[in-house]
């Protein structure tokens, strides 16, 4: 079967071969989905502190209104859609997937702030907290895990489609795997794929453990804070 | 407490009736594909789609058949295996694709040795038709934007080999991995390389070059970009390409089972020349008209349609 | 930019019939995938939700199958069933199996213990407690699934021509290769829109669900 003759040492010759281009690829990956959710977190996350210090309902519903088309849309629609507003190339694409992020992450910040216990922010104003003491020492250390669960889920689920931004001429590992469509070289496609869910695993397993040690760092205990996507 | 039980059941009733006439008209509308239909693959830029929509209609013209096109496989090879999986019928391919790993070939420049051994090679290994071209090459070509040309006096590839290191170069998805004609096998003739290379589709290539985004494109010379952007291409002094004539490609079974076929497929053989194809790509690339439309309006200067 | 409005509008209403047409094949492999993933998906969640051990096994697989970068996807479902129809639904079907059977595991092992009881206690086999107490609750929330699932389709399938399959992504894909923005629009937008009708259209008939299945507690 076509599929079985890439294994077995020809495999490891490839990989040999070409693995400066695999690691250019993946650090163009890497590259696009960072930036996406760092600049989706940048704005997402001051979003969520101030709708949760001053909810107002239909501004909140709005808000998640348009957060969500941008996660309802494909995301092929959505890339090529900024084409001509952006050109072709990186910048659609950390763009697009950057509007992609904002709704996981502005909810889970959300939910994370709104899950501390009334009593407890109470009880610090008791105690001469101002605002800004409340929010910084209180709110953001409990609600955290909940925005770190919104982030991993993001990060990689954005690892993922970034490979689409191949289409538009904006590099990472879809350049490997659409090639490897043109020329028939499956070695192409299974490296590609491998390697966005390598590095989707790999930057969930990273952002874990960094979760792990501010957690640690903060003192606060860890709660099961798995949402459901 | 009691359950409201006939309430929860009708909406479950409901919801798994409409999930089954859902499935029941899915798979009579899959499965009812019924009708002699031939399909035309087409490769993902302008010129093959333009092509395929004169066979569509010369042949829905003069026969009873149906015409459906598949456009915007990634390359000529996903083309050629579609045709051996009885997915494809007809396209239209370059004699340079030969020497891309198909079956052993006789390394060759010359341009009917080329089209003979894609003609029997392609018979013999694939049961592939192969027709005699239409009259134009569409092949390869390092293109600069015009005043880089004059700033560093550049007329042949090889005058690009001084300033390669410092030039990013854009190609389309599959040249980086092409054995005889692919970058690999550039850098053993030519003798040089790029500083970096970015592939992409063909069709964004020419945008790339004129925005400075990359200094070089491999361009296709039929292509309306070179025109659109004002744009030169260098000379193969080194003659690395092979030629790439187009001709039109049928599956021999298919022939067999539509003879009509033959004639109509020979209909468009040695009556499109380069310049006439490069204008025709303008029309739809610069001139966004409809590969159909500009298709049709040829076929009828050419009396072969009314 | 009134003008380039004008001629969006123009080869819209000139190419409505084609575009109806990928329409229309968009929604068709999107209807397949999630048909089958309902077929497969809600079983495999029953099956999930009464043997705890498989739902870890499944639930795994189904979370690696929705990592994998869509494009590889239909890439390797192409080696295997060629170009086409065939090779896109499957991807879709996979796509479309966690959210339906992870919503379907989730909202069975939600049912409220005291309706098991209820049901038991008026004398219900497992199987008549399953399709009469169970699945009608967990309907909402597996309609949440199956309405996660669509909008996930629809994105997916925006890709299939790419293996040679039909539907919006061929106007778009043909508008990218041509640089041609207003064809790039003309299949975008659609595509979107599909999305988005979906998506408040499965939400509205959520809602209707989870109201009509709040139980009327007679004396």
């Amino acid at each position: 079967m076509k599929a079985l003759d890439l294994f077995g040492g020809s495999y490891a010759d490839f990989l040999r071969e070409r693995y400066p281009d695999i690691l250019r690829a993946t650090a163009e990956h890497l590259g696009i989905s960072g930036i996406s959710v760092a600049a989706g977190c940048i704005v997402a996350i001051p979003i969520g502190i101030v709708l949760a210090r001053h909810p107002i309902p239909w501004l909140q519903s709005v808000i998640f209104s348009i957060a969500n088309i941008f996660q309802t849309i494909p995301s092929l629609a959505l890339l090529a859609i900024l084409i001509p507003i952006f050109g072709i190339g990186t910048k659609p694409a950390v763009f697009a997937l950057f509007l992609y992020s904002l709704l996981p992450i502005l909810r889970n910040t959300l939910a994370g702030l709104q899950s501390v216990d009334k009593s407890v922010l109470e009880s610090a104003r008791g105690m001469g907290y101002s605002a800004a003491q409340q929010l910084w020492h209180i709110q953001l250390p409990l609600a955290f895990p909940y925005m770190m669960s919104g982030i991993r889920m993001t990060t990689v689920y954005v690892i993922s489609w970034t490979t689409v931004a191949t289409l538009i001429g904006a590099g990472g590992l879809g350049d490997l795997i659409f090639t490897g469509i043109g020329v028939n070289k499956n070695e192409l496609i299974f490296t590609g794929a491998a390697a966005a869910i390598l590095l989707a695993l790999l930057v969930d397993f990273i952002l874990g453990n960094l979760e792990k040690w501010v957690m640690r760092k903060t003192g606060t205990t860890k709660s099961d804070t798995t949402i459901s996507y | 407490m009691r359950i409201k039980k006939g309430g929860i059941m009708r909406k479950r009733g409901i919801t798994l009736c409409s999930l089954l006439l859902v499935g029941l008209s899915l798979v009579l509308t899959a499965c009812g594909s019924g009708g002699k239909k031939i399909v035309i693959g087409t490769q993902n830029y302008t010129e093959p789609k333009i092509i395929a929509e004169m066979y569509k209609a010369l042949i829905e013209d003069r026969t009873g058949l149906t015409v459906e096109i598949k456009p915007d496989l990634a390359s000529s090879k996903v083309v050629i295996e579609g045709m051996r999986n009885n997915e494809l019928h007809m396209a239209t391919l370059y004699t340079g694709e030969v020497f891309n790993g198909y079956f052993e070939v006789e390394q060759t420049k010359d341009r009917e040795k080329v089209l003979q051994q894609a003609q029997q090679g392609f018979s013999e290994h694939y049961q592939l038709k192969w027709f005699d071209p239409y009259g134009f090459e569409n092949t390869y070509a390092f293109t600069v934007r015009k005043e880089v040309a004059q700033k560093y006096n550049l007329q042949n590839v090889s005058d690009l080999k001084p300033y390669a290191d410092t030039m990013r170069i854009g190609v389309d998805n599959t040249w980086l991995e092409r054995e005889s004609d692919g970058y690999r096998a550039f850098q053993k003739t030519y003798g040089f390389q790029f500083k970096e290379a970015f592939p992409m589709q063909i069709g964004l290539v020419y945008e790339a070059v004129a925005n400075e985004e990359v200094d070089v494109v491999l361009a296709y010379t039929t292509d309306a970009g070179l025109k659109q952007y004002d744009l030169q291409t260098l000379r193969d002094d080194k003659q690395f390409f092979p030629p790439f004539d187009a001709s039109p490609v049928v599956r021999e079974e298919t022939l067999k089972e539509y003879p009509e076929l033959e004639e109509i497929v020979s209909l468009l053989i040695g009556k499109i020349d380069a310049d006439t194809m490069t204008e025709l790509n303008y029309y739809v690339d610069v001139e966004h008209r409809s590969e159909k439309e500009v298709a049709v309006e040829f076929l009828r200067q050419l009396g072969l349609l009314e | 930019m009134a003008d380039s409005l004008l001629k969006f509008f123009q080869y819209v209403t000139d190419q409505a019939a084609h575009l109806l047409f990928l329409s229309w094949d968009h929604i068709i492999m999107v209807l397949c995938g999630l048909a089958l993933a309902v077929a497969v998906g809600v079983p495999l969640g029953v099956v999930s939700a009464r043997f705890p051990k498989l739902a870890g096994v499944v639930l795994s697989a189904a979370n690696v199958i929705q990592v994998f970068p869509s494009l590889a996807l239909l890439a390797v479902l192409m080696i295997f069933f060629g170009l086409g129809f065939k090779a896109v639904v499957i991807a879709l079907f996979l796509y479309s199996l966690l959210p339906i059977t992870r919503n379907t595991y989730v909202a069975l092992k939600q049912v409220d213990p005291s309706m098991i009881e209820a049901g038991t206690g008026a004398g219900m086999s497992p199987l008549q407690l399953l399709f009469k107490v169970q699945l009608p609750l967990s309907l909402p929330f597996l309609m949440a699934g199956i309405r996660l699932a669509a909008v996930i389709a629809i994105g997916v399938a925006t890709l299939a021509p790419l293996i040679g399959g039909d539907g919006l992504g061929r106007e778009i894909y043909s508008g990218l290769s041509a640089r041609n923005n207003i064809k790039i629009y003309a299949g975008a937008v659609p595509a979107a829109l599909l999305a988005i009708l979906a998506d408040i259209g499965l939400g509205k008939l959520q809602q209707r669900l989870k109201a009509s299945r709040k139980p009327k507690v007679a004396d």
